[in-house]
């Protein structure tokens, strides 16, 4: 019955309306508390604190198999200055929070990116970078799967080849580190003395010159 | 595993707007997915940018665990 479908979607749009109420309500709280002074800002931003660290720590519990046996112990520490820079970071932002999302999204999002970044950098700080000129010819066992499946194809002979002529050494040495030795692109960041937008853009451009030098061997511009 | 083995070391070839711009969207993606809304109309670069890059696709895993961890406490 019609009629009866447009009653229900109608609730539901009532139902989203008034979900989205109250997460303006709720944003505005946050807000109303960061921008006060004295007690209620303090009391604002112990609750911040509190909610980054637990941003923080669900992260990190998250992750916790990939982690390194060693160092574990130093894991709530990272969490704590995670949440402490998320903190200063989001309060010296605050003015720039156009409520498009939930504050608390916002404000997560820092907590979240400060956390990755030390756990990424935590589980690689005893690693070296070094690029692996073996990994052309350790393909059969221990290779990236995504290159394992160009294995024995005229394609990965264009790329060896595209990766040795086509890219400058720079280039060479982000595209191998992080897509053959999976090195995470924020601990490369740190390595290089540069920041992971800086990282993955070489990256990008290095894959597209990648991709135009195979499409140029196989004939193939439309693939580019 | 992807149609195209390229794709899985040099990428989806779709318009990608870097690490940064991304960032911006996290937020407003994962309120997006927790609405249940289509992510791949409403963010279509932010959706290719985490197709190729492991940071973000996990930064955005994480967020959204995190949150959907809040919402059932």
């Amino acid at each position: 019955m019609p009629g009866a479908g447009l009653a229900v979607e109608s609730r539901g749009r009532h139902y989203r309306r008034m979900a989205l109420k109250q997460e303006d309500r709720d944003s505005a709280e946050w807000l109303r508390g960061l921008n006060a002074e004295g007690p209620a800002r303090e009391g604002a931003v112990t609750r911040l604190h509190s909610l980054l660290l637990r941003v923080a720590r669900s992260e990190a519990a998250r992750r916790s198999a990939g982690l390194p046996e060693r160092g574990r112990e130093e894991v709530d520490d990272l969490c704590h200055q995670a949440a402490s820079d998320a903190a200063m970071v989001i309060l010296r932002k605050l003015p720039e929070f156009r409520g498009d999302s939930r504050f608390t999204t916002w404000a997560c999002k820092f907590a979240l990116f400060e956390i990755s970044t030390r756990l990424r950098r935590h589980a690689w700080r005893h690693r070296r970078i070094d690029p692996d000129e073996q990994v052309w010819e350790r393909l059969a066992d221990s290779a990236p799967p995504a290159l394992t499946r160009l294995e024995q194809t005229e394609t990965l002979h264009c790329l060896q080849r595209a990766i040795r002529d086509d890219l400058t050494d720079r280039q060479r040495l982000i595209f191998q580190a992080a897509v053959l030795d999976e090195v995470p692109i924020d601990v490369l960041a740190e390595r290089l003395d540069s920041t992971r937008g800086a990282i993955y853009k070489i990256l990008y451009d290095s894959r597209g010159r990648l991709r135009k030098a195979i499409a140029r061997s196989e004939g193939q511009e439309e693939r580019v | 595993m992807s149609r195209d083995p390229l794709e899985g070391l040099l990428g989806h070839t779709g318009r990608d707007p870097g690490c940064e711009a991304a960032f911006e969207e996290f937020d407003r993606y994962c309120d997006a997915a927790l609405r249940g809304e289509d992510l791949e109309r409403g963010f279509p670069e932010f959706m290719n940018h985490v197709r190729n890059c492991a940071a973000c696709r996990e930064d955005a895993e994480g967020l959204l665990a995190a949150l959907r961890g809040m919402m059932e406490e």
